[in-house]
């Protein structure tokens, strides 16, 4: 009767695995299966977390106010703010001194942080069990918005759209191990590439091998075709460590995320940036050759002067 | 094992899965987060016989594969948990009851959803995702454990409460 049992026990251990295995196939061969449940669970979710988000507000700052006892919350969140926005200016500027040297002003960085955008509230954060860094916003479709695109902060960069419901967006943050960006050094206008690493750093492999890198270096988004996923010219981080390895076929350095993702709480779509992307005037543009013609005139031998005579 | 307790179970997971994802996941936990959600499976999974534990460790991963922030593939924790339901069974054979020592089914829970994590981190990298450095992994499956030790026993009462309710007059025999 056991021996039956344990039979039954096995032959059903082999049937779930089987399943699981046909389903991982099924997924990973392309057909939809997911996608469509998890969208569902994801609008079904969306309106809840947004009240519970309200609701939850205190309660999700429990333990962060344990830790700052003794003082003020709401001080030190308008400081960090400040300093972001401060961060933000100083990268802009720095970018737009390092464009106008190199590029001559072709650029048009007036219109620079033209974008259109959807602004949106975090509503939540991915669970620990995904592996995943995302938060999910509380717009989506109805309100324009699409897969692939930029996702801003008063400071910087955020992350990616990756999945998106009429109501609800899932944002890939910067810090997903699989996000990669490419950026140029603002002053130096050097290119590369960031890499999320899961926590606070990233990860700067600089493409040229003879390019210079140095701490405090500012990073800005290089821009993707058509805008998707990355617009240009958003403030992606800034150099904290370089790496010093003489055997590495490319140059890296640690950077720090101008944006702190650990306390965002609104962000910004860009749905749409102005066409005058300041990449454009990145390409080289022919100069006009100017040829000098210099013709040498023997040198006149100078008369002694009556002075030195005498 | 009656259809509607499957049923019950079932629909008990969806609610812990919302939990989850409404409440839970709102909090900043110190260091890392906390999955009420897996710890609540596993604790499930510690009650029940041999086939009990397959059956609910495969519909408990399918549903945790349901959360909206997974990009993994469709089924991934659904192999974990029935792997996980099947070494729960195997191990509560020689371990015992845990009704009457509830420290050492929270120590079994917590590491059990260490393993379980590590498993599907493990299927993951057999199947080419990339996850991130191990040092983070390894810090967010210690987080994890810890707050299940420290967490799990505020809510086993209520979940030894729930399969008692639904277990049905047949299985109690």
């Amino acid at each position: 009767m056991a021996k039956g049992g344990g039979n039954r026990s096995r032959l059903l251990l082999v049937l779930l695995l089987v399943s699981s295995l046909f389903l991982i196939t099924l997924d990973l061969r392309g057909v939809n299966i997911a996608t469509g449940l998890r969208n569902a669970a994801q609008t079904t979710l969306a309106p809840v977390e947004g009240f519970f988000s309200r609701v939850f507000s205190p309660v999700g700052n429990f333990f962060g106010d344990i830790r700052n006892l003794g003082s003020t919350r709401n001080k030190i969140t308008s400081l960090t703010d400040e300093v972001e926005k401060l961060n933000a200016e100083a990268a802009l500027n720095e970018d737009v001194a390092g464009q106008l040297n190199q590029l001559k002003g072709v650029l048009d960085l007036a219109g620079r942080g033209n974008y259109q955008v959807v602004a949106a509230r975090v509503i939540n954060r991915g669970a620990n069990t995904t592996f995943k860094q995302t938060i999910t916003i509380d717009a989506g479709s109805s309100s324009g918005i699409a897969r692939n695109m930029t996702v801003i902060s008063e400071a910087g960069l955020i992350g990616v759209v990756k999945s998106v419901t009429p109501s609800s967006s899932i944002v890939l943050l910067m810090n997903d191990p699989t996000f990669k960006i490419g950026v140029r050094i603002a002053g130096t206008q050097a290119i590369g590439v960031v890499s999320g690493q899961g926590g606070d750093s990233y990860l700067l492999q600089l493409l040229d091998s003879a390019g210079e890198i140095k701490e405090g270096d500012v990073l800005i988004a290089r821009g993707s075709d058509g805008n998707r996923p990355f617009v240009p010219g958003v403030p992606v981080g800034i150099v904290s460590t370089v790496q010093s390895n003489a055997s590495s076929i490319t140059q890296n350095a640690d950077v720090t995320a101008i944006a702190d993702l650990n306390r965002v709480g609104v962000v910004a779509v860009v749905i749409s940036a102005p066409n005058e992307a300041p990449r454009a005037p990145l390409f080289p543009k022919p100069q006009p050759v100017i040829t000098v013609l210099v013709t040498p005139t023997p040198t006149p031998t100078p008369f002694p002067s009556p002075t030195a005579t005498r | 094992m009656s259809q509607i307790r499957i049923l019950n179970t079932t629909i008990f997971f969806l609610l812990l899965l919302f939990i989850q994802e409404t409440i839970i996941n709102r909090i900043n936990f110190p260091w890392h987060s906390f999955s009420i959600y897996l710890a609540a499976l596993l604790v499930l999974l510690a009650f029940e016989n041999r086939t009990g534990a397959l059956v609910f460790g495969f519909i408990g991963g399918l549903i945790m594969d349901l959360a909206p922030g997974s990009s993994t593939p469709f089924g991934q924790w659904a192999l974990v948990m029935t792997l996980m339901g099947y070494l729960f069974a195997v191990n509560r054979e020689s371990i015992g009851d845990f009704t009457e020592r509830p420290l050492a089914a929270i120590s079994f829970i917590s590491l059990a959803a260490a393993i379980s994590m590590l498993t599907f981190l493990f299927i993951g990298l057999l199947l080419g995702q990339e996850n991130g450095g191990v040092s983070h992994n390894l810090s967010v499956i210690l987080a994890n454990s810890l707050w299940s030790f420290f967490i799990t026993p505020i809510f086993l009462p209520l979940i030894i409460r729930f399969r008692k309710y639904s277990l049905s007059s047949r299985d109690l025999i």
